[in-house]
C-alpha cells in the first residue's frame, strides 16, 4: 500500500515536473518543430496592395529564418488569412487565433482591417503585432498583447506632412489645401492633421473626394480658386496620382504636393508622367529601386522568388511585411523556451534595437525598440521626393 | 468664367469617354436586342491593349488605337459565337446572366493575372497646354474630347451607310423582315458583337490614360455608359454620343457646385429621371412613318 502511494506521487511529481519544464508545448501554435504565426490582409479588392505584398514580404522572411535553421531549432509558419472588409478582418482574426491555433497574430491590413481586429485580440489577449494601422482604434488605450510597427501613429504622420510643406529654409506656404478621401483611414488622418495644419496659421481648403476617384475637376477647380501654394493628399496613391495628373488641366500648376505615406509608390509616377518635386514621407530608410546596399539585396531576394515584379512592387508593403516579421521573430527567439503567449509579451516589452540583419535578413526597415509601456516600435519616417522620375528617401 | 470654362471641359473629357463606351452598347442592342453587360470587361480589355503595346512593348500610341480595336472586336465576336449563339433561343433573363457573369469572369481573370493594383498608361500627349484666354486646354484633355467624338461619329457614318452594315441596319429596323430579307442572322449577330466590341476596345484604348486599367474600369464604365445610352435612348446611335457628354458634365457640375458625393448620386438620379418621364429617352431616333 506505501509502495503503491511513494509509486503514485513519484509519478504525479514526474508529470508536474514536466508540465513546469517543457511549458511551450502547453500554448497553442507551438510544438517541438514548429511555431506557426498567423496574418490577415487584404489580398483582393481595392487595397490587396496592402494585403498581397504583406503576405510575400512575410514568407520571404520565413523562408530566410528556416533556411537558418528556424528560431531556437523551431522552423516558422506563416498562415494568412484573407481579410477585406471589417467583419472580414474579425472573422478572420477569429479563425487563426481559435481553429489554426496561431501563437501570434499579424495584423497586415489598413487601419480599417485593423480597428475592426482591435476589441478581439484584446480580449484574448493574443500576442498582435500591427503593421500598418495608424488608427488610434487599435492604439488606444494602451493593451499589453499589441505592439506596432514601421507605420507610426497618426500624430507621428501628421507632423512628417507638415514638415515636408516647408522643409529648413523653405518659405511656409501661406494657403494649403487638403484633398481627402471620404473614407475612414484619410478622414482619421485629417482629424489629426487639421489642428496641426491651423496651428501652423495657414489658410485652409478642404476637398473631399471618394475612394477610387479619378475625376478630381470639380475639386482642383474650387482649389485653384482659392490660389492654394501647397497641396496635401490624404488617400491612396491611384488618387493623389490622378488628382496631380488633372491638376495642370484646370490651371492648378506650380503648387507644391505633398502626399501622405499611403500614396508615396513607385506606381503612382507613370499614372503622372513627370513627377519631379512631390513630396511625402516613408515609413522605411529606403524607397525601392534606391541605391542602397540592404534595399538591392532585399530586391534581388524578391526576384529570385517572386520572378519579375508587376509595376509598384516590391512596395512598403513588400518591406514592412519582410522586415517586421524579423522583429516578431526575435521577440520569439528572446522568449527562448518560454513560448507562451505571457513570456512572448514579457520579452517583446524589452525587444531594443530589433533589426533584420540580427537574423540573416536585409536592414530595410528602421530598428524597432519596445518598453512596457510604449509598444511602438518605430518612431522615425524619411523624408521622400520624386528626383528624376524616382523616389527617394533624402533624409 | 473661366471657372465655368474649365470645369465644363473636364466633364466633356469624360462624357466623351463615357460617349464612347455607351456607343458600343447601343450598337450591339439595336443590331442584335441583347444588352451586353460585359461591355464594361471589353472596354477593360482595350484599356489592357492600350497598356500592353504603351507601356510593355514601347510602341507608339497609334498602333494602340490602331491594333486594340480589331482584337477587342474580335474577341466579342468570339463570344458571341461561342457562348451567346447557343443561348439564342434561350429567355431573355438568361442572356442577361451569361454577359453580367463574362464580365465578372474578365475582370477578376484581369484581376488575377495582374498583380498590380493599377496599371498606368501615359497620355497619348503630353506637350505644352493651348491657352484660350485664361482658359488652359492641356493636349490630352483635347485629343481624348475630340478624338472620341471624331471616333463616334465615324461609327454611327459605318452603321449608318456602310454596305457590310446591312444587315444590322436591316435587323435594327426589323429583325423577323431582315430575315426574310436573306440576312443571315449568324452573320449579322457576329458582326454587330465585332462592331460593339471594336468600339468598346476603342474606348478603353481612350480611357487608360484617365482612369487607369484596373478591374474596377469595367464596372465604372459599364454605369455609366448604361446611364449614358438611357438618356439618349437605348436604341439612338446619336443620343449615346449625346447622353454620354451630358452625363459627364452633369456629374462635373454636380461635383464643383455641389458636394463630390453628389456626383455618384446624380448620374443614377438623372436615370430615373429620364425612365419616370422620357423613358424613349431624351434624344431618341426620329421615326418617319410612310402612309
Amino acid at each position: 500500500m506505501k509502495l503503491k502511494f511513494l509509486k503514485t506521487l513519484l509519478a504525479s511529481s514526474a508529470l508536474l515536473i514536466a508540465g513546469v519544464a517543457s511549458p511551450a508545448f502547453a500554448q497553442q501554435g507551438v510544438t517541438a518543430q514548429e511555431i506557426t504565426i498567423g496574418a490577415l490582409g487584404p489580398l483582393t479588392g481595392s487595397t490587396a496592395f496592402i494585403g498581397a505584398p504583406s503576405r510575400d514580404g512575410m514568407q520571404m522572411a520565413v523562408d530566410t529564418i528556416n533556411k537558418r535553421g528556424g528560431i531556437n531549432g523551431r522552423k516558422l509558419k506563416l498562415v494568412f488569412e484573407h481579410a477585406f472588409s471589417p467583419a472580414e478582418s474579425v472573422a478572420a482574426a477569429k479563425k487563426l487565433v481559435e481553429q489554426d491555433k496561431v501563437f501570434a497574430l499579424v495584423l497586415a491590413s489598413g487601419s480599417t482591417g485593423a480597428a475592426a481586429a482591435a476589441d478581439y485580440v484584446r480580449s484574448v489577449g493574443v500576442p498582435t503585432y500591427n503593421l500598418f494601422g495608424s488608427t488610434p482604434v487599435i492604439r488606444e488605450p494602451f493593451a499589453a498583447n499589441v505592439f506596432h510597427g514601421a507605420v507610426a501613429s497618426t500624430e507621428v504622420t501628421a507632423g512628417a506632412l507638415v514638415a515636408q510643406l516647408a522643409r529648413a529654409g523653405e518659405k511656409k506656404p501661406q494657403r494649403v489645401g487638403v484633398l481627402v478621401g471620404s473614407y475612414a483611414y484619410p478622414q482619421a488622418n485629417l482629424a489629426v492633421l487639421k489642428p496641426q495644419l491651423e496651428k501652423q496659421g495657414v489658410a485652409l481648403t478642404l476637398e473631399t473626394f471618394d475612394q477610387n476617384a479619378k475625376d478630381f475637376t470639380a475639386q482642383l477647380v474650387n482649389l485653384s480658386r482659392n490660389k492654394v501654394d501647397a497641396v496635401v493628399v490624404l488617400g491612396s496613391f491611384t488618387e493623389a496620382g490622378f488628382a496631380i495628373k488633372q491638376a495642370p488641366q484646370v490651371g492648378l500648376m506650380n503648387v507644391r504636393w505633398v502626399l501622405d505615406g499611403s500614396a508615396v509608390n513607385n506606381a503612382i509616377i507613370p499614372i503622372i508622367g513627370n513627377a519631379d518635386g512631390i513630396r511625402g514621407y516613408y515609413n522605411a530608410p529606403y524607397y525601392p529601386g534606391q541605391n542602397a546596399k540592404p534595399m538591392e539585396d532585399f530586391e534581388a531576394l524578391w526576384k529570385t522568388t517572386y520572378g519579375t515584379p508587376p509595376q509598384g512592387r516590391p512596395n512598403l508593403f513588400d518591406i514592412v511585411g519582410y522586415g517586421s516579421t524579423f522583429v516578431l521573430a526575435q521577440a520569439i527567439q528572446a522568449a527562448g523556451n518560454d513560448l507562451t503567449w505571457k513570456g512572448l509579451i514579457g520579452k517583446w516589452d524589452t525587444l531594443k534595437g530589433a533589426a533584420p540583419s540580427k537574423m540573416g535578413g536585409f536592414d530595410v526597415i528602421y530598428p524597432e525598440t519596445f518598453t512596457p509601456k510604449d509598444h511602438q516600435g518605430n518612431k522615425l519616417l524619411g523624408a521622400t521626393e520624386v528626383v528624376k522620375n524616382k523616389w527617394v528617401v533624402v533624409k | 468664367m473661366t471657372e465655368f470654362a474649365l470645369i465644363i471641359l473636364g466633364g466633356l473629357k469624360f462624357g466623351s469617354i463615357y460617349a464612347l463606351a455607351a456607343l458600343g452598347l447601343v450598337v450591339i442592342h439595336k443590331a442584335t436586342r441583347t444588352v451586353n453587360f460585359a461591355h464594361g470587361a471589353f472596354v477593360l480589355l482595350g484599356a489592357f491593349g492600350a497598356f500592353y503595346i504603351q507601356v510593355d512593348k514601347s510602341w507608339p500610341a497609334w498602333v494602340a488605337y490602331l491594333i486594340v480595336p480589331i482584337v477587342v472586336g474580335i474577341f466579342s465576336s468570339a463570344i458571341e459565337v461561342v457562348i451567346l449563339r447557343p443561348l439564342r433561343r434561350a429567355d431573355l433573363f438568361t442572356v442577361v446572366i451569361a454577359t453580367v457573369f463574362l464580365g465578372v469572369v474578365i475582370s477578376e481573370g484581369f484581376r488575377l493575372t495582374y498583380k498590380a493594383e493599377i496599371l498606368a498608361v501615359p497620355s497619348t500627349f503630353t506637350g505644352a497646354p493651348f491657352f484660350i484666354g485664361p482658359v488652359i486646354l492641356t493636349q490630352d484633355a483635347l485629343w481624348t474630347i475630340c478624338g472620341a467624338i471624331v471616333v463616334s461619329a465615324a461609327c454611327i457614318a459605318i452603321f449608318r451607310y456602310a454596305k457590310a452594315a446591312r444587315g444590322m441596319r436591316a435587323m435594327a429596323a426589323n429583325y423577323r423582315g431582315a430575315q426574310l430579307c436573306g440576312f443571315s442572322v449568324d452573320k449579322t449577330y457576329a458582326l454587330a458583337w465585332f462592331f460593339g466590341g471594336a468600339i468598346a476596345g476603342i474606348a478603353g484604348v481612350f480611357a487608360a490614360p484617365a482612369k487607369g486599367v484596373s478591374p474596377e474600369l469595367s464596372i465604372i464604365v459599364i454605369a455609366s455608359a448604361f446611364v449614358a445610352a438611357v438618356i439618349g435612348g437605348f436604341d439612338s446611335l446619336k443620343g449615346a454620343i449625346y447622353g454620354g457628354l451630358l452625363l459627364g458634365l452633369i456629374e462635373t457640375l454636380a461635383a464643383a457646385y455641389g458636394s463630390s458625393a453628389l456626383k455618384s448620386a446624380i448620374s443614377f438620379l438623372v436615370l430615373f429621371a429620364v425612365m419616370l418621364f422620357r423613358p424613349e429617352g431624351l434624344f431618341p431616333e426620329a421615326k418617319k412613318r410612310h402612309v
